[in-house]
């Protein structure tokens, strides 16, 4: 309990009140050299402890259960909270993210999965939300459960939980805005902070379909 | 407060927002004109064969187009959405605006220009070869990717940006509508070729807007989406808009500098080069 608290204080401080702040992991918070980390090839950030892919079931837009550990096994994963009413974080980097995969060869496009949990599912609904990934590519993946569900989920991975905000001209929801990376082992060792750009994305996710991380 | 677009942070919203520095800026120009074409009087049409009443309507189209580019929605559009509409404006802020303006001068407003000490200055930075490399390079600078994703979010910055084209437009058409400072006015087979040049010329922005793999410009590629665009389309539709919009108004130059050069020959006047 005091942990969820804590992680709750966390994320307020964290996560700016006006909509998906980019919470410290931003280029404005970390600045775009120190992004690429000069110790990999990659220009995602390398994590200095890998985090363990989460176990947990959620249902899919069309209301199937969806076995995340499972589904994703040998595929590389990448994971994303945010939810569809987002006015700048969420869909900018979707849909870089979707611009790439769409122009990748199809032995690496078929090996690569992106995961988006909403966190404003009172708001999000599996129509609304399948009607707006395929917006960005008919592949991505939408998994929606409760607040806390989420929220849990997120702080199994380290990220700060969701915050509604409720204004008079409708509400917001901070959220982390990083991409995490799970390759084929079964962990992510890099995370993609908002700012990351369509030439980052088309370096890097051919290298994670190849990456075996026997030298990590 | 706002006094001049910039790339902001946050969704694109239709509100309208007022932008005074703009306001400013063109009020101050039309002012300015206005009140030294109190002392012109209808001469008779010379080469371009304008009346006044025409030239009038010229540099006050300018200062309408430089508005109209400046103002919102296609000021902050352009400053830090969409670079298609970025470039639309330093087609119309660099290269169409220019053309009015100095149009709209006639051959008695030039001559009462005030400081002729900076003459042979002016004789220099006017000088066909020196405004090509002048117009070009700054054009090609002030689309370099590293600088527009610095000077783009910031009010001056962008205020610099928008000026240097507006300078570059002023000191690439100065040497073909201009009657001064050189005294005579450049031969219109010359006008032709250097107008043709500048039109046909393949420049290092068009061509990585157009050729490059993914978007080049950091603050429109994650600016909050606008309709759904795909920030390389958006790209690369900026890229044929300088293209073709420069080409146009050259092009348009460059059939005004040939009927300029027909009715000069029929009146059996034609100036040097």
């Amino acid at each position: 309990m005091l942990g969820r608290a804590a992680n709750t204080l966390a994320g307020l401080a964290l996560l700016s009140a006006t909509s998906c702040q980019p919470a410290a992991e931003g280029p404005a918070a970390e600045g775009r050299t120190s992004a690429r980390s000069a110790a990999s090839s990659y220009r995602g950030t390398l994590l200095p402890d890998p985090i363990q892919k989460p176990d947990f079931v959620l249902p899919d837009t069309r209301d199937r259960p969806f076995d995340f550990q499972a589904r994703t096994r040998g595929f590389v994963t990448l994971l994303f909270f945010g939810y569809t009413s987002c006015p700048d974080v969420c869909p900018v980097h979707l849909a870089n993210l979707g611009l790439v995969l769409a122009k990748l060869p199809p032995e690496v496009r078929t090996q690569i999965n992106v995961v988006f949990i909403t966190t404003d599912p009172d708001t999000d609904t599996p129509e609304r939300m399948k009607e707006w990934l395929a917006g960005f590519h008919p592949d991505f993946i939408g998994l929606r459960g409760t607040l806390d569900e989420v929220n849990e989920i997120q702080g199994r991975l380290g990220l700060p939980h969701a915050v509604v905000v409720k204004s008079d001209e409708g509400h917001t929801v901070g959220h982390s805005s990083a991409i995490l990376a799970f390759t084929k082992d079964g962990l992510a060792h890099l995370r993609y902070p908002f700012g990351i750009r369509q030439a980052d994305w088309a370096h890097d996710l051919p290298r994670l379909v190849q990456e075996d991380w026997v030298d990590s | 407060m706002q006094w001049w677009c910039f790339a902001r942070e946050g969704a694109w919203t239709w509100a309208w927002q007022p932008i005074p520095g703009v306001w400013a800026f063109v009020l101050s120009l039309g002012l300015v004109y206005h009140l030294r074409s109190r002392h012109w009087h209808q001469e008779a049409p010379g080469p371009g064969g304008l009346s006044l009443g025409w030239r009038k309507a010229s540099f006050y189209g300018g200062v309408l187009l430089l508005w109209v580019s400046l103002d919102w929605p296609i000021g902050p559009l352009g400053a830090g959405y969409l670079a298609s509409v970025h470039m639309l404006q330093f087609v119309l802020v660099g290269v169409v605006a220019p053309a009015l303006l100095l149009v709209g001068i006639p051959e008695a407003g030039y001559r009462s220009l005030p400081g002729r000490r900076f003459y042979p200055f002016l004789r220099q930075l006017t000088h066909p070869v020196s405004a090509f490399v002048v117009f070009n390079v700054i054009m090609t600078i002030s689309h370099w990717p590293g600088l527009v994703d610095r000077l783009m979010p910031t009010q001056l910055g962008s205020f610099v940006m928008d000026l240097s084209w507006m300078f570059a437009g002023l000191v690439l058409w100065f040497p073909v509508i201009a009657p001064v400072p050189h005294g005579k006015s450049l031969h219109p087979l010359y006008k032709i070729g250097y107008l043709a040049l500048n039109a046909f010329l393949i420049r290092p922005p068009f061509a990585m807007m157009i050729f490059s793999a993914h978007p080049i410009y950091e603050i429109y590629e994650l600016a909050p989406p606008v309709g759904g665009v795909d920030p390389l389309a958006d790209q690369q539709l900026g890229g044929a808009i300088m293209k073709i919009g420069t080409a146009w108004a050259m092009g348009a130059g460059v059939v005004a500098a040939f009927f300029d050069w027909r009715r000069a020959e029929e009146g059996g006047r034609v100036g040097g080069a």
